[in-house]
């Protein structure tokens, strides 16, 4: 087998990313515009010996793969921001109960119904912070078709490696545009670490992860989404339990923001710098080309856990540009990690940032005083 | 593999209040899991919250104790990825019909291939004795302090209709019939439905005029009208009275069910 | 064969007077060692399932462990040759 190169569109993409990895269990719901990644499952999943199913809701598509996942299978949902709210339930059981599953949204413009078929970045906070109780999530954000490919499969790896639901937070634009793509006939796969005999269901390795007792191994283990013991027991009236507990899970995931970052750096020298992740990217890389050696770039392939340390690659900076497809939900993040002036550059509406409008913000930082500015496109 | 196997030692005495008669219901469907000479590996509880949905955390075998109303969509995933599991869903009134209603009628539709055993107590019991859908009309509660205004759920009814392939209803008092309703569900390929009546003396039968758990069991042994009885009173043209309700094996059919090992 | 009532886990809700044929199970009177009022047994050897177990096999009637939401109706092995004490009444 060699590497197949093709002509996709990202949510294809993306689906291809998951059968490589080894999915083989997908449960979703319709909703624009990120029913291909569905339509390309329900199609290919059978062949593989994988199950497709269309389920009643979000809530239930959750549900259902969290249910396959502790049958021992990889498993994966798509959703959009709707979706994604209902979904909001079952994450949070998912966190608690430490399962490894993969949720695609495919980000709509929002609140509410809002903009079907256009595209936003307004599910960043949410997919942080949208759930009940405090917990940490690991959430990716490509940037480009080869990338959904490509972070599909590293977000299997990552949900295997902490037992965490992880993300793949894509917006209308990477999902419906179509771009030559490589599809490798052998993706690196790091498969979920089985629980050892002898082993308590829910006590931490030294990485603060715990062995994977999956169903039907004779592991005979009780897991529930009430506060448990090591050994999974519900334990819901002790203070000092709920707080090893909350605060091990969040551990496992934030002591290693640095060590699982996926970043580009390109001129680090710079005065000027953009940090940006998904579609708009693809209009920093744009400037960055028609003005070669001028400005910095970070892009953040993980945006959660952030990666504070990233920041420090640029010694020079005098401001950071944050174009965002939202009101600046990720410069906030940036904000609490650094002292350097930052300039917001919100865009509402589906369309992507233009490298004029960029240009305006530049002007912007050249003079900027105050922490934060934010530029009226 | 005996019966005092398949319960979790180390967890008993289990949490439910005296006289509550999810532990019936429990020892029912564990003694028609041993009868079927389950292996434990091969076997998996799953449920959703409140009172009925404890009772997977004192099996023995592997058990999920998920989010409120979606049991059924997470035994869905389970038993999909792995068809050679016996899945088995303990669910509740509120949890099964209210927050859980549209996973119920899916799941029946679907005629996925696992056991539901419902454990009908007409309340909220863990939150306290409110009105569910499934309590009576007229009936007290703490949020229908004045008696219930709306009219109950009857379950067995919606399962039928929504498809599912084995639908029976017993109550706590009939333990006999009850393990073997769900003995003849777990071999029942497709979605077994059994709704169990049974009582909390603490939150409904404290407000309604039973505040003994015997009188409970009075009330059951009294008011549950055998099917045959049923309809042939139907046949001759009497009406039931509100209070009774028809208890036995009310479908069972071969329609095709989702979730069976293809070599089957 | 001998009926047991474990302590440790009954609650004291009386369910198994009402399902026993023989009536073999009381309501107590004195709270047990957790608090509850446990039943007593009257004449427990008139139990079909202590006289007739190991004859036949299997368990027979059974209504009163199955009945007990709290898993405390058991049936253990008597030590043989344990002495018994036989009343005549008239």
């Amino acid at each position: 087998m060699t590497d197949k190169t093709d002509f996709l569109n990202g949510n294809v993409a993306c689906a291809e990313g998951a059968l490589a990895a080894g999915c083989r269990f997908f449960a979703g719901y319709p909703i624009t515009p990120s029913t291909e990644v569905a339509e390309r499952m329900a199609l290919r999943l059978p062949k593989v010996g994988g199950v497709f199913i269309q389920m009643e809701d979000e809530l239930a598509s959750a549900a259902a793969i969290i249910g396959g996942s502790w049958a021992g299978a990889r498993t994966m949902t798509a959703t959009s921001g709707p979706g994604f709210s209902l979904m909001m339930e079952n994450i949070g059981y998912a966190t608690f109960t430490e399962t490894p599953i993969v949720i695609v949204n495919v980000q709509r413009g929002g609140p509410s119904t809002g903009q079907p078929t256009m595209a936003a970045q307004g599910d960043m906070l949410q997919c942080r912070y949208g759930s009940h109780g405090d917990y940490s999530v690991i959430a990716l954000s490509p940037s480009s078709v080869q990338e959904m490919y490509d972070l599909t499969v590293k977000a299997f790896n990552l949900a295997d490696r902490f037992r965490t639901p992880v993300f793949l937070m894509t917006d209308e634009t990477i999902g419906h545009m179509r771009e030559k793509i490589t599809l490798h006939s052998n993706v690196e796969i790091i498969p979920r670490r089985e629980l050892k005999e002898g082993e308590l269901p829910c006590a931490p390795d030294e990485n603060g992860v715990p062995g994977f007792g999956t169903f039907g191994m004779g592991h005979n283990v009780h897991i529930t989404g009430l506060t448990h013991n090591e050994k999974g027991y519900p334990a819901t009236d002790s203070a000092e339990i709920h707080e090893k507990l909350v605060r091990r899970q969040v551990r496992k995931i934030e002591d290693f923001r640095n060590e699982i970052a996926d970043v580009d750096i390109v001129n680090p020298d710079a005065e000027l710098v953009f940090i940006s992740y998904g579609a708009p990217t693809r209009t920093v890389r744009q400037l960055l080309n028609d003005n070669p050696d001028t400005y910095g770039h970070l892009n953040l392939r993980i945006v959660w856990p952030f990666p504070d340390e990233s920041l420090l690659a640029f010694k020079n900076a005098k401001a950071f540009i944050i174009p965002e497809m939202n009101l600046g939900q990720i410069a906030k993040e940036v904000r609490q990690h650094t002292n350097i002036p930052i300039v917001v550059v919100p865009k509402l509406g589906g369309a992507l940032h233009t490298p004029a409008e960029l240009l305006k913000a530049v002007e912007v930082a050249k003079t900027v005083k105050k922490p934060v500015t934010e530029v009226r496109l | 593999m005996n019966l005092e196997d398949w319960y979790r030692q180390d967890r008993l005495p289990h949490i439910y209040c005296a006289g509550c008669g999810n532990g019936t219901i429990l020892n029912c469907t564990l003694r028609a899991v041993e009868e079927l000479d389950y292996k434990k590996e091969e076997t998996t509880f799953i449920s959703g919250i409140g009172c009925s949905s404890r009772a997977a955390g004192y099996t023995s075998s592997d058990s999920l104790h998920t989010t409120h109303g979606r049991a059924l969509a997470f035994a869905t995933g389970l038993k999909l990825v792995k068809p050679r599991q016996h899945v088995i869903v303990f669910t509740g009134d509120g949890d099964c019909s209210a927050i859980g209603g549209n996973h119920f009628i899916h799941a029946c539709r679907r005629n996925i291939d696992i056991t539901v055993i419902c454990m009908n107590n007409n309340i909220y019991g863990m939150t306290g004795g409110q009105g569910s859908p499934c309590t009576p009309y007229g009936a007290i509660s703490t949020t229908t302090p004045y008696g219930m205004q709306e009219q109950p759920f009857d379950l067995c009814k919606v399962a039928e209709a929504a498809g599912a392939n084995y639908v029976a209803r017993w109550t706590s008092f009939h333990v006999k019939e009850l393990t073997e309703a769900i003995r003849v569900g777990l071999e029942t390929p497709g979605l077994s439905f059994i709704e169990v009546m049974t009582q909390c003396p603490t939150s409904f039968g404290s407000k309604n005029k039973m505040r003994q758990v015997t009188q409970m069991l009075d009330m059951f042994r009294d008011n549950a009208v055998l099917k045959a009885k049923a309809d042939r009173d139907a046949a001759k043209g009497i009406l039931p009275s509100p209070e009774k309700f028809v208890v036995g094996q009310f479908v069972r059919r071969n329609n095709p069910p989702l979730g069976v090992e293809a070599a089957k | 064969m001998k009926l047991v009532v474990n302590e440790r886990r009954c609650k004291g809700c009386n369910m198994c007077t009402k399902v026993c044929p023989y009536g073999i199970f009381q309501e107590g009177k004195r709270p047990g060692s957790r608090g509850y009022i446990i039943p007593v047994l009257d004449h427990p050897e008139r139990c079909t399932n202590c006289r007739l177990q190991k004859l036949y096999g299997r368990q027979l009637c059974g209504m009163c462990q199955m009945i007990c939401p709290d898993q405390a109706i058991s049936w253990i092995d008597e030590k043989p040759f344990e002495p018994q004490k036989v009343v005549i009444e008239y």
